[in-house]
C-alpha cells in the first residue's frame, strides 16, 4: 500500500510541479538555515572530555583582596598552584600555564621556530587522556626534582625529527638542551577546555615541560596575567610570590566522597592562608567546576550562536506555515478527484494516509535539498571567515537529523490539510461534475 | 470604492488560507525586525574608525631567545635597521597592536591627595617612542609629540610622559584641557605621568570592550625578550618586507625568531569576524525569509485565482474593469498585511524584550518593525500584482461557458 501511495504522491507532485517545487524549496531553505546554525552551535558546545567530563574539575580560588574583583577569577596564582599540589585527595592533579620557546635541534641548518608550550605536571597526560605515539610522560619524581625533559607532539616530531621515534633525542628550547621522553599522538581537544583563556578553539600546545622547572628556567607566561593590586614584578621571584593570576589548576575526583573531601581540604587551605594574611575577603571561598560547568562559566558557546539557533527555529516555523498554506491549496484543488475516490469506496483513513505519504515525500526531498544548502552555506562561511574547521564541518548527526526534522515538520504541517481533504463530503464534489 | 466589505466577507468565507498567511506575516515581521536590528547594530560596531592607516601598518614579533642579549640595545639597533629599509615610512617597538585582541590595559590613579584619589576608566597602554604617531598614522590635535631624548628604555614603570586619545581625555578630565594634567600609573603619588599631547582617535586591542576608544601612549621602549614592532610602509610592500625584514634582522643577530607579520586591516577582519559572521547569517536569513514569504503569497494568490475563475469572470461580465479585479486582490493582501504587521510588530517588541533580558542585546528600536512592515507591503504588492494581472485577463466568456 505504501508504495502505491508513493506512486500516487509522485504523480500528484508531477501534476502541480510549480506548487510542489515551492513547497520543497520552502522546507529545504528552512532546514538549510536551521541545520547551518545548529551545526555551528553543536560544534561549539561539544564536550571534548566525553565520559570523563564529570570527573575532571577546574579549581578557582577567591584570593583577591577586599573591594577588588567581584567574581572568581578563571585562573589562580603561582603560589596557590604550587601549594594545591600538596593535597592528598585528588586521584590526579596538575597546575599549569602557557609559555613558548624558540625550538632548535642539533642541526645548525635548522631555522629556529617559535612554538607555544605548556608548563605542567606529569598528571596532565593522565588527566586529559593524552595518547602517546612513542615513550610516555616524565617520571613522577621529576615533578619534585626538576629535570630537563620534554614531551612533544606528533606534529612537531615530524617537523623536527622527521617523524621517527625521537625518545632520548635532544631538543633545544631557548638554547637549553631537553631530553625527549615522549611523543604524543595527535591530540587537539576542541574546545581546548583545559585552558580557554586565549581562545577556546585554539590548537593544543606542541611542547610540554615540567612545572618544577619554572623557578629555575623562569618560563614567561604567554597566557593571560591578571592582577588585582599593584606589586613589583621586575624579577621572576617576585612574579612567583605575587598575587597575580596566571596559572590554571585541574584535579580528577572519582566519586562524591572525594569531591566532598576535596572541598573540605580547600576550605581548610583557605583558612590556613588567611592566618598568613592572604585571602582577605571574609567570604573567601574555593569553587570547583567540572568540564561541562567550566565550558558554561567561560561562555564557550557564544551568545550569538544561541540567538541564531532561536531565530532559525522561528524561520523554520515560517517555512512550515508557508507549506501548510500551499498544501491546503493543492489538496483542496484536488477535492473533486478525491470525491470520486471516496464514492467508489476509499475510506477516510486511506485518503488521509495517502496524503500524508505525499507530504512525507515532499518533506524528505526538502530535507535532502536542505542538507545541500547547509553544506553549501557552511563551506561558504568557512571560506569567507576562515573559521576553525571544527566549527564548520557538517556533523554526522546532521545527516540523519536534517531529513528527520524535515519529514517530521512536513508531516506536522500536513495533518490539517490532509484531514480537511479526507473529511470533505464526496457528494458536494460529485454534484458539481 | 475599495470594496472592503465584500473582500472581508470573502476572507471570512474561507478562513484557513488567510489565517495561515496572517501567522506567516506575524512571524516574518517579528523575525525580520529583530534580525535587521541586530544586523544594523553590528554594522555600526564594525564601522567605527580606528584612526589608523590600516592598510599601511603591520606588526610582527621578534623573540630574542639568547638570555645574554642586551634587549634594549638590540631593539635600538633593530629599529634603525627597520627604518632604513626601502619602503618603510615609520617603525617603532610597541607593547601592543590596535584591534589585535591582545595587549596591555590598565586603570590609572587621579587626584590631589590620597583621600580624594580615584581611578580613571581603563585604557590601552602603548609603550613606544617618538615615531609611534607617525607609524600609526594617528592625528595629533593638541600638545606635542615626544622628543627623541625623552624616550626611556627598559621597564614600563619608569614612564613619565603620555599622549592620550581624545576619548580618554574627555572621559577623564571632561572639558578641561588634557595637556599638562598628571595621572599616576600606580597608586596615588607613585609613577606620575604628565600628559603632553592628545590624538584624535586611537583604539585599543579588544573591539568588544566598552573602553575601546581609550588609549594612552607612554614614552618607554620596552626591553623584553619578546618585542613587538609596528611598521608603516607603502601599501602593497608587505609581501616583500616579510622577506626583507627577517633577513635584515638576522644579519645583525641570528639567535631570534621573527614571525607573525599581519596588517592592521587583517587584524580588524579577525577582530570583527564574529560580528561579521552574525550579520552575514542574519542577512541571509532575512533575504530568504522575505523570498519565501512572497513566493508563498504568490502561490496562494494563484491558487485563489484558479478557484475564483468563475466569480472573476462573472464580475467582469457584470461590468467590473480589469483594474477592479487587481485592486480586489491587492486590498485583500493589504488587509492581511496590515493586520499581520500590527500584531507582528507587537510580537517583535516582545521577542526583542526576551532577547534583551536573556542576552546582552540592546533594546529593539521601534523603527525596525515599522520599516519591516512597510517593506513587506511593497514586497507583497509585487507578489500579488503578477498573478492578479493574470486574473484580470480572464475573459468574461469563460465564466459563462461552463454554467
Amino acid at each position: 500500500m505504501f508504495f502505491y501511495y508513493l506512486d500516487l504522491a509522485w504523480r500528484s507532485i508531477k501534476k502541480t510541479p510549480f506548487l510542489s517545487l515551492l513547497m520543497v524549496l520552502a522546507i529545504s531553505i528552512g532546514i538549510g538555515i536551521t541545520i547551518t546554525t545548529l551545526n555551528i552551535y553543536q560544534m561549539a558546545s561539544i564536550n571534548p572530555a566525553g565520559e570523563r567530563s564529570s570527573k575532571l574539575f577546574e579549581v578557582r580560588l577567591w584570593s583577591q583582596g577586599l573591594d577588588t574583583w567581584s567574581r572568581l577569577n578563571q585562573q589562580i596564582t603561582y603560589q596557590d598552584g604550587f601549594n594545591l599540589r600538596k593535597s592528598p585527595v585528588p586521584v590526579r592533579q596538575t597546575p599549569m600555564f602557557m609559555t613558548g620557546f624558540a625550538v632548535q635541534t642539533d642541526d645548525p641548518e635548522f631555522t629556529p621556530v617559535l612554538e607555544n608550550a605548556r608548563v605542567t605536571d606529569r598528571d596532565f597526560f593522565g588527566l586529559f587522556s593524552v595518547p602517546f605515539l612513542y615513550g610516555g610522560a616524565w617520571d613522577k619524581q621529576v615533578d619534585s626534582e626538576p629535570a630537563y625533559q620534554v614531551v612533544i607532539s606528533e606534529e612537531l616530531n615530524k617537523q623536527v625529527f622527521a617523524g621517527e621515534n625521537s625518545v632520548g633525542n635532544t631538543l633545544y628550547l631557548n638554547r637549553k638542551p631537553y631530553q625527549v621522553v615522549g611523543v604524543t599522538k595527535t591530540w587537539n581537544p576542541s574546545p581546548k577546555y583545559y585552558d580557554v583563556n586565549n581562545g577556546a578553539f585554539n590548537d593544543a600546545e606542541k611542547i610540554f615541560v615540567p612545572y618544577s622547572l619554572a623557578p629555575t628556567e623562569e618560563y614567561q607566561s604567554w597566557g593571560n596575567n591578571q592582577s588585582w593590586r599593584n606589586e613589583p614584578m621586575d624579577t621572576y621571584a617576585q612574579r612567583l610570590a605575587s598575587e597575580a593570576h596566571w596559572n590554571q589548576y585541574w584535579v580528577e575526583l572519582d566519586n562524591p566522597e572525594q569531591i566532598r573531601a576535596y572541598e573540605e581540604w580547600l576550605a581548610n587551605y583557605i583558612e590556613q592562608q588567611k592566618l598568613l594574611g592572604r585571602f582577605e575577603m571574609p567570604d573567601a571561598k574555593a569553587e570547583i567546576a567540572d568540564v561541562a560547568q567550566w565550558l558554561k562559566v567561560n561562555k564557550v558557546v557564544p551568545e550569538d550562536n544561541k540567538i541564531l539557533v532561536g531565530l532559525s527555529a522561528l524561520f523554520l516555523i515560517v517555512c512550515l506555515v508557508n507549506m501548510l498554506g500551499l498544501l491546503l491549496a493543492k489538496f483542496l484543488k484536488r477535492a473533486p478527484e478525491i470525491g470520486v475516490r471516496r464514492a467508489i469506496g476509499a475510506s477516510q483513513s486511506q485518503i488521509f494516509s495517502q496524503h500524508m505519504v505525499e507530504v512525507g515525500l515532499i518533506g524528505f526531498c526538502g530535507g535532502v535539498l536542505g542538507l545541500l544548502w547547509a553544506w553549501g552555506s557552511l563551506s561558504l562561511l568557512s571560506a569567507h571567515f576562515e573559521l576553525e574547521d571544527a566549527l564548520t564541518q557538517l556533523g554526522y548527526s546532521m545527516w540523519v537529523l536534517a531529513p528527520s526534522i524535515a519529514i517530521i515538520a512536513a508531516l506536522l504541517a500536513g495533518i490539517y490539510p490532509a484531514w480537511r481533504i479526507c473529511s470533505t463530503n464526496p457528494s458536494v464534489h460529485l454534484k458539481s461534475q | 470604492m475599495l470594496q472592503i466589505k465584500p473582500i472581508l466577507s470573502t476572507l471570512m468565507r474561507n478562513k484557513s488560507g488567510p489565517i495561515l498567511l496572517l501567522i506567516q506575516i506575524i512571524l516574518s515581521v517579528s523575525i525580520v525586525a529583530n534580525a535587521s536590528f541586530i544586523i544594523s547594530e553590528r554594522i555600526d560596531l564594525m564601522s567605527r574608525d580606528s584612526g589608523l592607516a590600516e592598510s599601511e601598518v603591520f606588526d610582527f614579533r621578534v623573540y630574542n631567545f639568547n638570555p645574554e642579549t642586551d634587549y634594549g640595545a638590540q631593539n635600538g639597533r633593530d629599529m634603525t635597521t627597520l627604518r632604513n629599509l626601502p619602503g618603510v615610512i615609520g617603525a617603532t617597538s610597541t607593547s601592543m597592536t590596535p584591534l589585535s585582541g591582545g595587549g596591555w590595559m590598565s586603570v590609572f590613579t587621579l587626584g590631589e591627595s590620597e583621600e580624594t584619589a580615584k581611578e580613571t576608566e581603563g585604557a590601552a597602554i602603548y609603550y613606544g617612542d617618538e615615531q609611534m604617531l607617525k607609524t600609526l598614522g594617528v592625528k595629533l590635535i593638541a600638545g606635542r609629540n615626544f622628543f627623541e631624548e625623552e624616550i626611556l628604555q627598559g621597564s614600563p614603570n619608569q614612564a613619565n610622559l603620555g599622549i592620550v586619545s581624545q576619548a580618554f581625555a574627555k572621559a577623564t578630565w571632561g572639558d578641561e584641557p588634557a595637556v599638562g594634567q598628571v595621572f599616576y600609573a600606580a597608586d596615588f603619588g607613585q609613577e606620575p605621568v604628565e600628559i603632553i599631547g592628545v590624538v584624535e582617535t586611537l583604539q585599543g586591542a579588544w573591539v568588544n570592550n566598552s573602553s575601546l576608544e581609550n588609549s594612552v601612549i607612554l614614552n618607554v621602549e620596552l626591553a623584553f625578550p619578546f618585542t613587538k614592532f609596528l611598521v608603516r610602509a607603502e601599501e602593497g610592500t608587505l609581501a616583500q618586507l616579510k622577506e626583507a625584514i627577517p633577513a635584515a634582522l638576522h644579519r645583525d643577530n641570528r639567535e631570534r625568531v621573527v614571525s607573525g607579520f599581519k596588517l592592521i586591516s587583517e587584524h580588524r577582519k579577525s577582530a570583527y569576524r564574529n560580528h561579521e559572521l552574525m550579520a552575514t547569517v542574519l542577512s541571509m536569513m532575512v533575504i530568504l525569509l522575505l523570498l519565501i514569504t512572497s513566493l508563498g503569497l504568490a502561490g496562494m494568490v494563484m491558487f485563489n485565482i484558479e478557484r475564483r475563475t468563475k466569480q472573476i469572470g462573472t464580475r467582469r461580465a457584470l461590468g467590473a474593469k480589469k483594474r477592479d479585479i487587481i485592486s480586489f486582490f491587492l486590498v485583500e493582501n493589504y488587509i492581511i498585511c496590515l493586520a499581520g504587521g500590527v500584531i507582528g510588530a507587537l510580537v517583535a517588541v516582545q521577542l526583542g524584550q526576551q532577547l534583551m533580558s536573556l542576552y546582552s542585546l540592546p533594546q529593539l528600536e521601534l523603527i525596525y518593525p515599522l520599516v519591516t512592515v512597510a517593506g513587506l507591503i511593497v514586497l507583497t504588492t509585487i507578489a500579488v500584482i503578477v498573478p492578479a494581472r493574470k486574473a484580470a485577463r480572464i475573459s468574461p466568456a469563460i465564466a459563462t461557458r461552463s454554467v
